[in-house]
């Protein structure tokens, strides 16, 4: 039955991608590497798997929704605080490596042609694999991260461009294109000026970015506030508007990034985001993976060896290079030593785009396959270093800090803003009902400090105590919360799944836990898990109502 | 992307169509597909991806839901219930099905597809109507269990049939030996997952164990929908399933969108031949099994609403019936028009659920049944205490009022609860407190005290006007409520503000309070 095709794909992905990942976690390799291995494997060693459409279709879905999450992280005021400083940073950096790869091809021998092709594949960096590696230390909300992310999309404009001269350039074009992972714009004709596909270009966000900025305003909270209480249509319609929009920047010449990225930040202005984000967050963990899978199966290393020398050179470029060119330039933009370090090397390596470019050059007979296995190992080798350099990336920073080879670029290095420390031995609430608001209050009264978590924003506002919005069950929130250092958390929550998971945990951490026991047939399971203290409100209600009895004098 | 964007664009408007009605989004979804499809705008990207994985994926949430925790109190009453409702509805709807002129494979197709009823709806009905733990509901949920084990055992036997005897008895040994899997890792393994040091590991694990199984059972030459079932329930452990469910909601979500929305382009504009087989089909689901339940669920000791109610719960087809039909078309064995009969009577049946379990239906049939209370035969007259559905949370205040020669009744609907109290010899009245024929039979208005630990706010309503000047006392958890009892003459008991004096005690034993720490 070739109808569960698909089915035999993405079982051998996923299965490759668990066992390379749990492999990996034992050594502490960065997830985004043990995709990319996984898929080394199935596809050029074993040959298990080719890259096929529904892949294709997976791993386009993947970067969308990716870039959905960013932009549902981003609130306008932190872009509005970035976007100079991006666009300045971003078009310095990409004229500065493009320029470095141009020389450095030309010197090691290749056509100029060929040269110009290899500038472009090392000048972009991959907005998906340092999303990604930001998400995963939950930095994107940081300074850093913010910039790194302006700066990429600005790149990601530039490529827009870029591919719209190349597909026009590359005779057989099209047929590159079809087979590249990413969907280029299709308007890509002949002959158009660089100047009229720019203004295209910046028109094309300005009329998305005017309409998602409008409708944020005026339009969606409405029907968005209606539908907020029932889960999956609120969730539905939001990737229905995300998916409304890549259509839009399909139209209008954009990439399908952006205008996943313009459909998230018009939803991160909406109340209900952080809920949003929790929904979303799975999905993008399931076709990243796909993606990054994808990525290793297209991957061909045969014939790198001759290329050896060009393809030190060139990583040397992306992993040095780049982040040279970004460090000179951020400190003349005020940003700390700290902050444009850290910046600067999130960078580092190459992207996605790279191997589209790549395949353009070889329809437009611009590169041999040996070439082109030479753009996979340079894009091999810096995303797995940079997605080392990132995961430790205050080790480093404070490493090279140390050998004051960073005060060349003059950056100030005065003491950072301090962030607050976590809290300790300190209660966390979990769900603000009559129960959970009396218990707030009680610990209050009792001089505890306190975090309070729920989901729902109105519930928490003007609380006079630590407050996280999102779900408790998350291990994300719970991290936040400081939970392992807890002295007590206690669940007034009445949802079944949470209140167990909750159990689990803090049983698992070893911190002392209270859960409601909201219907006396949960006391069995959760006492099976290990729960310090059950409420069980309904037994304490029925002696209450035995006390209302005695006072009644209905006995003694 | 366009196919994509059409196919979620037409699912959010069924949703909100869904959420403006107040109906189930299953039979919207379909609706939507069957708009598309008449307007000829079938889009064909995706179109297998999403009908293969829905199913997968369906059937895999479907496994990690059977937990028979949630009906364990009313295990053995679930299984007799389940066992004659699946048996007779089975015969019932075979019969049908040959009358109505379908061939024998056909009809055994939609024999199985009928007697599964609605996991999806059924709980998410209880849920919103916060009913989930409510003697009935746990009737009805450990009935879905049932309907949907023996629904996915028997689905391998009947593919089999064609192939004779010897292959289907194949078939199911097969299928015992991918339960035994899927059981040894229920027990032994599955907390593993819980250790997980991200939810990307823990999502990566629960979809490999899902291919694992599905791999597995294409070696085994079963249905695919079989290993993604018993992939589910291989992680159906408590609280694994937690877990499990918590990182692939939104995965099933949107997949499940994309599934129904296809299915219902696939199904396509059906002729009148088929609305009428899937009219008569449905008619019988929703006649039938209601009073089947109802009737069994009586004999063993359940009182008339919550039997009512738990027979009206479970009358409509499951999307496991769809799959069913799914599976059927794609091996061949059914016909189209099966098919759509299979999907139109799911469709029908699940649109009218939410309309038969209304209040004024189930009202409605308590009126015309005659078996609506039982109560012992000694009720006191006056001057006497009222408990009104307490359950065995009760049970200790029972025992004080007793232990002080309190004159008692009490009203519950729970069987459990109520053999208890005949077996003490306790006053007693089987039925459902908001009921105000039960309320004169309790002698509630001549009472000294009500206790009212009911939790729908309308009946609550009810019985303060009923029993006005006898003090009632009103159990309720948010303070918020206690205004409106107190403006109707009740005492309001809030619970909550008596469980955080509980768990404050508690703690203030454990933890010496900060405050004290600094007088010291």
């Amino acid at each position: 039955m070739e109808q569960f095709e698909i089915l035999r794909q993405l079982g051998l992905v996923v299965l490759g991608a668990t066992v390379c990942l749990l492999a990996a976690r034992l050594v502490r390799v960065p997830a985004i590497m043990a995709y990319i291995v996984a898929g080394l494997v199935l596809g050029p060693v074993t040959g298990l798997l080719g890259s096929t459409e529904s892949l294709e279709q997976f791993s386009e879905l993947g970067i969308a929704l990716l870039l959905f999450l960013v932009g549902l992280e981003l609130s306008l005021e932190s872009i509005r605080g970035v976007g100079r400083s991006a666009l300045v940073a971003g078009i310095g950096q990409v004229v500065f490596t493009a320029a470095l790869g141009f020389g450095a091809s030309l010197l090691l021998g290749f056509e100029p042609a060929a040269a110009a092709l290899f500038a472009l594949a090392v000048t972009f960096s991959s907005t998906v694999v340092v999303v990604k590696l930001l998400d995963q230390r939950g930095d994107l909300g940081r300074l850093y991260g913010r910039i790194a992310v302006g700066v990429l999309l600005v790149q990601d404009l530039v490529v827009v461009l870029v591919l719209t001269l190349l597909t026009g350039l590359g005779t057989a074009g099209g047929a590159a294109a079809a087979e590249a992972p990413v969907p280029l714009p299709d308007d890509g004709g002949t002959g158009r000026g660089v100047v009229e596909s720019l203004g295209r270009a910046f028109a094309g966000m300005t009329v998305l970015g005017a309409v998602a900025f409008a409708a944020a305003r005026w339009v969606l909270p409405r029907p968005f506030g209606w539908l907020a209480r029932s889960l999956e249509a609120f969730f539905i319609w939001s990737l229905t508007w995300c998916f409304l929009f890549i259509i839009a920047a399909e139209a209008l010449g954009l990439s399908v990034e952006i205008g996943a990225f313009i459909a998230g930040v018009s939803l991160a202005q909406l109340p209900y985001n952080h809920e949003l984000r929790r929904r979303v967050q799975p999905l993008v963990n399931f076709f990243i993976a796909v993606f990054f899978v994808t990525l290793g199966i297209h991957m061909e290393l045969g014939a790198a060896a001759d290329y050896w020398l060009a393809a030190i050179v060139l990583s040397a470029i992306v992993l040095l290079g780049k982040p040279l060119a970004l460090m000179t330039i951020l400190p003349r933009l005020g940003y700390s030593e700290r902050t444009s370090f850290l910046s600067s090397i999130t960078l580092g390596q190459i992207s996605e785009f790279s191997f589209i470019v790549g395949a353009l050059g070889l329809a437009a007979g611009l590169l041999d396959d040996g070439v082109l296995s030479l753009i996979g190992v340079v894009g091999i080798v810096t995303i797995a270093v940079s997605s080392y350099l990132v995961t430790y990336n205050d080790r480093v920073y404070d490493a090279i800090a140390r050998t004051g080879v960073l005060r060349w670029f003059g950056a100030e290095t005065g003491p950072e803003r301090s962030e607050p420390g976590p809290p300790r031995g300190h209660v966390v609430v979990v769900g603000l009902n009559a129960l959970g608001r009396r218990l707030l209050r009680a610990f209050l009264e009792r001089g505890e400090q306190v975090v309070v978590i729920d989901t729902d924003p109105s519930k928490l506002e003007g609380l006079p105590a630590t407050i996280i919005l999102g779900n408790a069950t998350d291990e994300a929130v719970l991290a936040e919360a400081n939970v392992a250092e807890a002295k007590l958390l206690v669940s007034a929550l009445q949802i079944e799944d949470a209140n167990a998971l909750l159990a689990y945990r803090c049983h698992a951490l070893g911190v002392p836990v209270s859960i409601h026991a909201f219907d006396p047939a949960l006391i069995g399971d959760l006492e099976e898990i290990g729960v310090d203290h059950l409420i069980v409100s309904k037994h304490d209600g029925i002696r209450q109502v035995a006390a209302e009895l005695r006072r009644a004098g209905v006995t003694a | 992307m366009q196919g994509l964007a059409l196919l979620l664009a037409g699912a959010a408007i069924a949703y909100a169509v869904a959420h403006w009605l107040d109906l189930p989004a299953v039979p919207l979804l379909l609706l939507t597909g069957l708009g598309f499809a008449a307007l000829g705008i079938v889009p064909a990207e995706l179109l297998e991806t999403s009908l293969v994985l829905g199913a997968t994926l369906l059937l895999f949430a479907t496994g990690i839901e059977l937990n028979p925790r949630r009906s364990r109190a009313q295990r053995r009453i679930a299984l007799r219930v389940g066992t004659i409702q699946f048996v007779l509805l089975a015969a019932a709807g075979f019969v049908a099905a040959v009358a109505l002129g379908f061939g024998r494979l056909e009809a055994v197709y939609l024999a199985l597809a009928l007697t599964a009823s609605s996991t999806l709806v059924v709980i998410r009905l209880l849920q919103r109507r916060g009913q989930l733990f409510e003697p009935f509901a746990r009737l009805a949920v450990g009935v879905l269990l049932l309907q949907d084990l023996l629904v996915l055992l028997l689905i391998p036997v009947v593919t089999k049939l064609p192939e004779g005897i010897g292959a289907a008895l194949i078939g199911l040994a097969a299928t015992l030996a991918l339960i035994a899997l899927a059981f040894a890792l229920h027990r032994w393994a599955s907390t593993r997952i819980l250790r997980a040091r991200d939810s990307e590991t823990t999502l990566l694990i629960v979809l490999a164990t899902l291919f694992v199984f599905i791999g597995i059972s294409d070696a085994l030459g079963l249905p695919l929908v079989t290993g993604a079932f018993l992939g589910g329930v291989a992680l159906s452990r408590f609280p694994v399933n937690a877990a499990v469910r918590t990182q692939l909601a939104s995965i099933g979500d949107f997949f499940s969108a994309l599934f129904y929305v296809t299915l219902g382009a696939l199904i396509g504009v059906p002729s009148g031949a088929v609305v009428l087989q899937a009219v008569v089909l449905a008619a019988l689901v929703v006649l039938l099994t209601p009073p089947l339940v109802t009737i069994i669920a009586e004999r063993s000791g359940f009182s008339g609403r919550p039997a009512i109610e738990a027979g009206l719960l479970l009358a409509q087809t499951s999307e496991i019936s769809l799959v069913v039909g799914l599976y059927g078309l794609i091996a061949g064995q059914i016909g189209d028009d099966v098919f759509r009969v299979i999907a139109l009577v799911t469709l029908i049946t699940m649109v009218l659920t939410p309309f038969v379990t209304s209040d004024r239906i189930v009202w409605r049939l308590m009126r015309s049944h005659p078996l609506r209370a039982r109560a012992t035969a000694r009720i006191p007259s006056s001057g006497h205490i009222v408990l009104l559905g307490s359950g065995t949370t009760g049970m200790p205040l029972l025992e004080t009022l007793l232990a002080t020669g309190q004159e008692v009744v009490v009203v519950d609907d729970d069987p459990v609860v109520i053999d208890r109290l005949l077996e003490a010899d306790v006053p007693c009245i089987r039925g459902d407190a908001s009921d105000l024929e039960v309320l004169r039979r309790a002698n509630a208005d001549r009472a000294r005290i009500i206790s009212s630990t009911i939790r729908r706010p309308r009946d609550n309503r009810r019985l303060l006007e009923f029993a006005r000047g006898v003090t009632v006392l009103v159990r309720v958890f948010d303070e918020r409520d206690a205004g409106w009892i107190r403006e109707l003459g009740g005492v309001p008991v809030v619970y909550s503000e008596a469980a955080a004096e509980e768990m404050l005690k508690w703690f203030d034993n454990v933890f010496t309070p900060v405050a004290a720490r600094r007088e010291s």
